[in-house]
């Protein structure tokens, strides 16, 4: 027993000093998976958002299983963008066959290798997404730039719905004239997406979500200004992103970033969560260097490389493993072509006091020629409340007016509302935090009927729908 | 090294290692052993389940006193190995429990024998059932022993009894619903909770209050407000008297129904009393931006006051305040805090997972452990202090299958399905029966149809569903209409959907309390029905068959399933015929009509039958109305 204690003894020194010799496990068998990344000679951060290329020079799809890298899809002129299905067995990618095509929308069964061709499009079709039941989101270039939209993904839907999201068939879910990607799917279903800040007009990426149906369209948080791009959602709700080039989060308590004390470097877009809680980021000591996919422990000082690749950045990093499902959203839209919306203060704001008491609102939409075009005005009740009905599926913005027709505030960028949907408002830019007072609006006590501010018009309409 | 001793190493490590392994899996197993017992199947039987509610620890600590809601009994504990002691037989439903200030005396409500259990906490004996009030749900004895203080939940109203003999001698008037008590460290006041809202006037927010009552005097010295608070469950007083704490609902029931984000439904939240905070009240959140603490019921501070715990039966989960932060972050900051979901981030140090539905607390005797009652695991959670972990999960013994019924009962209280967590069944249908409360649903449009909220039970024979009878059975009523328009999210499975239905199909009719044993009228009663079956009015004149009430409350649960236009279509309606809702318990469901215009029984037909539609009552004189009311009040 004594020789069998020492043995054992021995058998952890070795261990120990294994590893304090450096014979720790390969960091790429760290990770505990397979890893595909996207792989570009010259990698243009955020380019899509301009709506130039990210990729000038191509990307391929790399499958790196135990440290080793392959071509996911050699037959591809370029590939990128890689997603992997909920059971962790197919690959949604965009992909270029010829150097001159569009990118399109594929799929690879990670088994047999086989590659479909998802969708086809005339322009390219990036960032895919698996959604839920069958589908899937992704981003369309159109010539307002990228839009996000939703589509079958090829397969059977694993649940029939009660009422599908949209049936069969491409849903348009962004509608501004401006780039939007979406960036992750969400556990509660919804999509995460990056556009520029403010919505429709600016170039500060800037995060928000969106229901698959494209309702529910709002800024995760509001503490905008700060550069913000490639979100992905941990295990625990947390949002991860890159802030410029560092890593910052988004928590469910807190209603504004925070840093994530990382090492220093320069990160690039989406990380991936390891089953240990490690994550795979896409990083750079300085500008001029190559990006790699490096392991980082929360907490650790430093990260080690899975894996580099000469003259190539490594981005994009994703984990070969199934993964929960998000929950699937049962659409509720009603079959018209104009939205409901209902302020319930409007005077409430996260951008301090208003200098005057409102009294009408004015819409604003976008024409087909980004031309804006005023609405009209309905009155603005006492406590701070309207109701209105806007054209769906249209870039739309209001403005607070007093008495006077002046403008006490001005929403900073345009949004949407899908048409048939009916949503409600706490007041203007009151940040996600900010939850309803339980009382009835006195626009309601009034009429239940919203200001029609569908169609264009000359006169202002302040005083319709009271009744 | 010889290959002999070379071999003897191997063996020896590999021995080691071998009982390194077999040594984790005892460590594995034992621990296992005092988590839930293992599920062996699932059945279509009727099984009964302990579902502990509410725990209180014997003088010395060294028994746990369990009360089991559905198996009707208390199980005694020991406490050290959380072996099972003794079961002791109670009445049925019991709800409440507590000891007597010299621990020689357990009390038990049972809410629906309408009766109160003493035991021997010695002995473990029962040393007598008293009858007390309607659905007694809490019980407390004073300090000199001769009160005891019992709430009672239909009565709304604080029964007094002799502490020695059990005989009533008075009633305080409490909330509606009146429910749980706590008193105060030095047992001079008692704090009353109720979980339906006090009457107020229609579409406006629901109020309620926190009775305090003088122990001594047995008298209700103050009713603090708890204004747009519907649904007020667990109070807790820190030792010192200074901090006092409600779990309770905070609807949005005046907003239209559009959406789930941002607590479009509900908001889970505390209400702060005492001197701590200046002696007003404070509301504050325990929800987050994307994490709800959905239906709060238990609440429980530290002995030293550093931490506050508040269970959530929704979300199933234990919330963890740090007392010194929460009371600098409200008097730092302006009031109100409870629209601002990011406050609780300034006080909440953790959330700690465990079972379903888990509601009453308690610490052991030196305040290292918290137990959390799991009533739909059917266990105990103990959690460590200091560490904020669960550091093992007591199994209170039941059936080994789990079935239908149960399922479907988890489906019911949990928040699981809805959108981030949020609400459940059972935040509004509380404790599966109603929340007093008129709701605006989206899809009418907004300010549209507003609809009262209904009670649940008995439903066999009572479909269609929703008041525009537009729901054809219990599927269609609980599954799509349910995920679109409240869940907003991905709703149940069809197994689970059925679970839940078959749940809900096999809630009963609560005993009627205005019944005489044997189903006698009382005089008022028979005129009463004689009103309600009357096919001539007061003028002989014959009251045409549609316009008796007889005719479309007819059958045993008075609906003849179909719908009517009872003239009590209003401007913001869409449409003019209701569905006939069941008389069932009819009494306890107050505001009535389909948006709850009515606040009482009378009502219908004083203000809201002028063209008698709805019933020929206009005849009636104010005492004919009482009678009929009076039967109506026994179905």
């Amino acid at each position: 027993m004594k020789l069998g204690v020492r043995a054992l003894l021995f058998a952890l020194c070795g261990l120990v000093m294994a590893s304090m010799c450096g014979f720790s496990p390969d960091p790429a068998q760290k990770v505990g998976a397979d890893i595909i990344v996207t792989a570009a000679p010259v990698y243009v951060p955020r380019a899509e958002l301009r709506g130039a290329e990210r990729f000038p020079k191509g990307a391929q799809l790399l499958l790196v299983h135990d440290g080793k890298a392959e071509s996911l899809v050699p037959d591809f002129a370029a590939s990128a963008d890689a997603n992997v299905s909920f059971d962790g067995e197919m690959v949604l990618f965009a992909g270029k066959q010829k150097a001159e095509d569009p990118w399109q929308i594929w799929e690879v069964n990670l088994t047999d290798r086989k590659v479909r061709r998802v969708l086809t499009t005339a322009t390219d079709a990036e960032r895919p997404f698996y959604l839920p039941v069958g589908r899937m989101v992704y981003a369309l270039r159109t010539p307002q730039g990228f839009r996000v939209q939703s589509d079958d993904d090829g397969h059977p839907p694993r649940y029939q719905p009660m009422d599908p999201v949209a049936g069969p068939g491409p849903v348009q879910i962004s509608f501004t004239r401006s780039s939007a990607f979406p960036a992750d799917v969400m556990r509660d279903g919804r999509i995460l997406f990056e556009t520029g800040y403010p919505m429709g007009t600016g170039s500060i990426p800037e995060m928000y979500l969106v229901y698959p149906d494209g309702s529910g369209i709002e800024s995760y948080r509001c503490d905008h200004g700060l550069p913000r791009w490639g979100g992905e959602q941990l295990t625990s709700g947390d949002v991860v992103f890159t802030q410029g080039q560092a890593l910052a989060r988004f928590t469910s308590p807190l209603a504004h970033e925070e840093r994530v004390t990382a090492p220093q470097a320069e990160y690039a877009g989406a990380i991936a969560e390891t089953s240990s809680g490690a994550w795979l980021v896409s990083a750079r000591a300085a500008a001029g260097e190559r990006y790699s996919i490096r392991l980082w422990k929360p907490g650790a000082v430093a990260m080690e490389t899975v894996i580099a690749e000469k003259g190539e950045d490594l981005v994009e990093p994703v984990l070969v493993v199934p993964r929960t499902t998000p929950k699937r959203f049962p659409t509720a839209l009603h079959p018209w072509s104009y939205a409901n919306l209902l302020a319930l203060d409007a005077r409430l704001t996260r951008e301090g006091e208003l200098q005057g008491t409102p009294a009408t609102v004015r819409l604003e939409a976008q024409d087909a020629n980004g031309r804006t075009v005023v609405m009209g005005t309905a009155p603005v009740e006492k406590d701070g409340s309207f109701f209105v009905q806007v054209p769906g599926d249209t870039p739309i913005r209001f403005a607070l007016l007093d008495a006077h027709g002046t403008v006490l505030r001005q929403q900073h960028g345009w949004f949407w509302a899908r048409a048939g949907e009916q949503r409600i408002c706490v007041g203007c830019h009151t940040g996600p935090e900010r939850s309803s007072d339980n009382r009835l609006p006195e626009v309601l006590e009034h009429t239940t009927t919203p200001v029609d501010l569908t169609h264009a018009r000359a006169t202002d309409n302040a005083h319709a729908g009271s009744r | 090294m010889s290959r002999a001793t070379q071999g003897r190493m191997r063996f020896w490590l590999v021995t080691g290692l071998a009982m390194l392994a077999a040594a984790a899996c005892v460590a594995a197993f034992w621990s296992g052993s005092t988590a839930n017992a293992v599920v062996t199947g699932r059945t279509g039987e009727h099984l009964i389940y302990p579902a502990p509610l509410e725990m209180v620890f014997a003088p010395g600590g060294n028994r746990l006193f369990v009360l089991c809601n559905e198996s009707d009994e208390v199980r005694v504990l020991d406490a050290q190995s959380w072996a099972e002691v003794k079961r002791i037989a109670v009445g049925h439903e019991p709800r409440g429990l507590s000891l007597s200030p010299d621990g020689k005396q357990l009390f038990v409500t049972n809410s629906w024998d309408d009766t109160l259990t003493v035991i021997d906490a010695g002995t473990l004996d029962v040393t007598a059932t008293w009858h007390v009030g309607a659905e007694p749900s809490s019980v407390l004895e004073d300090r000199a022993g001769k009160h005891l203080f019992v709430a009672n939940r239909i009565s709304n109203d604080v029964a007094v009894l002799n502490a020695q003999t059990g005989e009533e001698e008075k009633r305080l008037s409490a909330g509606r619903g009146a429910s749980y008590m706590t008193e105060s460290p030095d047992g001079s006041r008692i704090y009353v909770t109720h979980v339906y809202p006090n009457a107020s006037p229609h579409r406006t927010a629901p109020e309620s209050e926190i009775t305090v009552i003088d122990a001594e005097r047995a008298t209700v010295v103050d009713r603090i407000p708890l204004h747009s608070i519907a649904g007020v469950f667990h109070a807790a007083l820190s030792a010192d008297g200074r901090l006092g704490a409600v779990a309770e609902l905070h609807p949005k029931n005046l907003v239209p129904l559009a959406h789930l984000e941002h607590g479009g439904a509900f908001e889970d939240t505390l209400t702060l009393f005492g001197a701590d905070v200046g002696n007003r009240t404070v509301e504050v959140p325990l929800d987050e931006l994307e994490r709800y603490a959905a239906r709060p019921f238990g609440v429980a501070i530290s002995p030293d006051k550093s931490r506050m715990y508040v269970t959530s039966g929704g979300s199933e989960l234990l919330t963890v305040i740090d007392v010194p932060r929460l009371l600098r972050y409200v008097r730092l900051h302006r009031a109100p805090f409870v629209q601002d979901l990011a406050a609780s981030a300034n006080y909440v140090v953790a959330r700690i997972a465990v079972g379903r539905d888990p509601r009453g607390m308690v610490f052991t005797p030196d305040g290292s452990r918290l137990l959390v009652a799991n009533r739909l695991s059917d266990s105990i959670s103990v959690v460590d202090t200091r560490t904020n972990q669960v550091v093992s999960t007591v199994a209170i013994a039941g059936p080994r299958k789990v079935s239908v019924l149960h399922y479907g009962e988890q489906a019911f209280y949990t928040a699981r399905y809805s959108f981030q967590g949020q609400i459940g069944c059972a935040n509004c249908h509380i404790d599966s029966t109603f929340d007093g409360l008129e709701w605006d649903l989206e899809p009418d449009g907004f300010g549209r149809d507003i609809v009262d909220n209904r009670l649940i039970e008995d439903l066999k024979g009572t479909n269609p569903f929703k008041w525009n009878g537009g729901n054809p059975d219990l599927p269609t009523e609980c599954g799509p209409r349910t995920e679109k328009y409240f869940w907003r999210s991905e709703n149940y499975d069809d197994l689970t959907l059925t679970d839940l239905i078959t749940y809900m199909r096999s809630l009963p009719s609560r005993p009627n309390r205005w019944k005489l044993p044997g189903y006698e009228l009382t005089a008022a009663q028979a005129r009463g029905k004689a009103i309600f079956e009357r096919s001539v009015d007061k003028f002989h004149q014959p009251i045409p068959l549609q316009n008796r009430c007889s005719y479309c409350h007819s059958g045993p649960k008075g609906t003849d399933q179909k719908s009517f236009d009872v003239g009590t279509k209003k401007p913001t309606d869409d449409m003019s015929k209701f569905d006939t809702p069941q008389l069932r318990n009819v009494a306890l469901t107050a505001p009535y009509l389909h948006d709850g215009s009515a606040a009482t029984l009378e009502e219908i037909w004083t203000i809201y039958n002028p063209e008698d539609k709805h019933g020929r009552t206009n005849d009636l004189t104010k005492d004919e109305l009482n009678d009929l009311i009076e039967y109506l009040r026994t179905r």
